[in-house]
């Protein structure tokens, strides 16, 4: 039952079939498999974001009274030392570990790609780290580099090691990366596996009868046909690096002190700190630099020679 | 396609299962709806939200018993939702009794809890405890909070420790304060334990004690909210203005406290002041249970800490522990029981029973003394209010006072501390009384 199936020949002549043209330009059928779709996504995000934006011009804090204050919140948000370094900690931080994702990805594709042993038991390895929840992986990683690290360094007389690095106001962040790289790296593996995969045999065998090493073949060939892949990896992670949370909350909690506290964590606390609004117009401010430093990478990134 | 009569009974069908479908739900919801005010029987069940991890259990004991006692009301005792969560939704228990602090006076604030003036137990509170609630907000004027639990704080020291320097008496001046500071470091015990590692213990402990017995805490918390946006040199209170003395005098303590304190943490200063490493520990009576674990037998007493010369002038630190109060839109059936609970949770033997059983002082007038010797010291000042609500507990969570005292005390700057408050309070106002 779709106006797509109504015999030919009768199209203009039925009512019917011009009036289900003009209100369904799209087949019914699609229809209903789309608008489900659309109408969880506007309850449960379009709707919730603009609630929020319209609060976040507000003194609300969930409940009880409230009024209108316009843009103070906004004004506030960018003279409030806790929002500003948290930012400075979050771009560091995902600028970072994208580039540590991605180099390492890349290598670990190219060294699971090559014909070695237990190819496929070590993709699974490898894989691993991706099923486990972040929370996990960060308590986990918590109690190695807080008490099983300084041990070891103790006893091998390693003495930058011998305080936990989390506790670390200075050198935290670097703890952070890690973790969220080590959870990360499977996800990016995964489509360079996929790029390298798509490369034929034919292009490194045409290579090496010209005589070209193991470097020009990476560099001149493989890299250039993987940047597509390369592109969306590093818009991808860089984008969810900057929603960074459960890892910050497992590994430090923010801490030491608001040393590493991510922008999704100030604006997450700021609901139960009685600052909904506040922290609302601080998510909006988040919003427009995350869509900004999208746009800026994919246009950088397109122009270096992508095909996305 | 044939659009015949199968296509026509499927569409039937498909209408009919829709319609099973719906209804099915529905059904299956309507339960649902009614879930959180029930009657069963007669009996009204109400939640009663309690979430003190210490005492749940004791609390679970009160609930059982007054269920027993009577047969209109069913409590049932909550111990873990989270209450913004549960005002926003529009659900909030029928009554609780949790700790009052600033985060949960913006309850009052915002006029979500009923009026509890018109109860005859609001009558029972000794008023200067009463005014420790509108200190954080008040609204309109109303009774939001009925206080029940208070808890007070000092300097804990070791009994034992104070014979052997040869200490008779608590000091009640500064002076005396620092000779037995003294003595301590000339007999090599290290007289203050401190653990800057976690700022909380810092600015609870050493900040407040010492701001709270030079300041009027809650008068210059009035006036600087009352300078809002206009906070600075010309306002007539400032951080810079009223705290550079109290901070300058935490330094000058310095010398008295045990080797780097930043690589301490709560847990280490508990061990090390109930394995006799210092003579005193500038904590509250949470910090006693956690003590006598490591150590049962330790003698302990509390002082609250003096800082003029003055003994007139010493004030101890208190907080409300316990704070019961009921939501302002609650339906009748729900308001009649909460308060029959309430009424029995306010008989003066029960609140005087559970104030004896946890270290803490009662609210009520006239309450019999707390007993045990860990806290008699502070017995005085409460009864006679002369006690304060300390300075940091004031300053809302997206200000890290705790973080700029340990940076005050690491690098010996108070003006940076300081300004750096005027400046946050200053930008806090920007956006509160737009």
């Amino acid at each position: 039952m779709s106006a797509t199936s109504a015999p030919s020949g009768r199209g203009s002549a039925n009512p019917l079939g011009t009036l289900k043209r003009l209100f369904f330009p799209v087949a019914p059928t699609y229809l209903l498999m789309v608008i489900p779709a659309i109408l969880l996504f506007t309850f449960f995000i379009m709707y919730p974001a603009v609630n929020g934006m319209f609060y976040s011009l507000t003194n609300y804090v969930g409940y009880g009274a409230w009024k209108f204050i316009g843009l103070a919140n906004y004004q506030a948000a960018f003279h409030d030392s806790t929002v500003v370094d948290s930012y400075g900690f979050t771009l560091l931080f995902s600028v970072v570990a994208t580039i540590v994702v991605n180099v390492t990805a890349m290598l670990l594709a190219l060294a699971l790609n090559a014909r070695i042993k237990w190819q496929t038991g070590f993709r699974t390895l490898f894989f691993m780290p991706m099923v486990i929840s972040g929370l996990v992986i960060s308590y986990v990683f918590t109690f190695i580099i807080s008490n099983s690290i300084p041990i070891i360094a103790g006893e091998i007389h390693f003495t930058p090691f011998t305080s936990s690095l989390l506790a670390n106001q200075n050198w935290a962040w670097l703890g952070v990366v890690f973790v969220a790289s080590w959870q990360a790296i499977p996800g990016a593996l995964i489509i360079f596996l996929a790029g390298l995969v798509a490369i034929p045999t034919e292009v490194y065998e045409a290579a090496s009868i010209d005589g070209a090493s193991a470097w020009t073949q990476f560099w001149r060939m493989t890299f250039p046909l993987l940047f597509p892949f390369f592109i969306i990896n590093s818009v991808l992670t860089f984008k969810n690096f900057l929603n960074v949370y459960d890892i910050v909350v497992g590994l430090t909690n923010g801490g030491p002190g608001t040393a590493t506290q991510s922008v999704a964590m100030t604006i997450y606390n700021g609901f139960f700190n009685g600052d909904y609004g506040y922290q609302m117009a601080n998510a909006v401010i988040f919003f427009i630099v995350t869509v900004v430093l999208a746009v800026v990478q994919l246009g950088i990134l397109r122009r270096r020679g992508g095909v996305i | 396609m044939r659009i015949t009569g199968t296509s026509a009974r499927t569409t039937v069908s498909r209408r009919a299962m829709m319609k099973t479908v719906g209804l099915g739900a529905a059904a299956l919801a309507a339960p649902g709806l009614v879930a959180g005010c029930s009657s069963s029987g007669g009996r009204t069940t109400i939640v009663f939200e309690e979430t003190k991890p210490e005492v749940v259990p004791y609390f679970n004991n009160l609930v059982a018993k007054f269920n027993a006692s009577q047969d209109s009301v069913t409590v049932t005792h909550d111990f873990s939702s989270s209450l913004i969560a549960e005002f926003v939704r529009g659900n909030p228990p029928a009554i609780d009794c949790d700790n009052y602090n600033l985060t949960t006076s913006i309850f009052v604030a915002r006029g979500v809890l009923a009026d509890l003036a018109g109860l005859p137990q609001s009558k029972l509170i000794d008023p200067n405890i009463q005014a420790l609630v509108s200190q954080y907000a008040s609204f309109k004027g109303e009774t939001s909070v009925l206080p029940y639990s208070v808890a007070a704080e000092g300097v804990i020291y070791n009994a034992d420790l104070f014979d052997k320097v040869g200490v008779s008496d608590v000091p009640t001046t500064w002076s005396e304060f620092l000779q037995v500071c003294e003595k301590f470091k000339s007999a090599g015990i290290t007289p203050i334990y401190q653990t800057y590692g976690d700022t909380w213990t810092t600015q609870q402990g050493l900040f407040d004690y010492t701001v709270g017995g030079m300041v009027d805490v809650a008068g210059f918390y009035k006036e600087l909210n009352a300078a809002g946006t206009n906070l600075g040199a010309s306002s007539s209170v400032s951080f810079e203005k009223v705290f550079t003395e109290p901070c300058q005098k935490m330094l000058s303590l310095a010398p008295y406290f045990n080797a780097n304190p930043i690589a301490k943490h709560y847990a280490d200063g508990n061990l090390a002041f109930a394995s006799g490493q210092a003579g005193m520990y500038m904590q509250g009576p949470w910090a006693v249970g956690e003590i006598l674990t490591l150590k049962p037998k330790l003698k302990m007493g509390t002082f609250p800490m003096p800082l003029t010369d003055n003994a007139a002038d010493t004030k101890c630190r208190v907080n409300l522990d316990l704070a019961i109060w009921l939501p302002r839109s609650q339906p009748q059936a729900q308001r009649d029981a909460a308060v029959k609970f309430l009424d029995y949770l306010m008989q003066p033997s029960i609140v005087n029973g559970y104030n004896q059983a946890n270290l803490a002082f009662s609210p009520l007038k006239n309450a019999p003394p707390q007993t045990s010797p860990i806290v008699t010291g502070l017995q005085k000042y409460v009864s006679s209010g002369a006690f304060y609500q300390g300075a940091g507990t004031y300053v809302p969570i997206t200000i890290p006072v705790g973080n700029y005292i340990q940076e005050m005390m690491l690098t010996g700057n108070v003006h940076s501390f300081t300004s750096t408050m005027d400046d946050s309070f200053k930008r806090l106002a920007i956006r509160t009384s737009a």
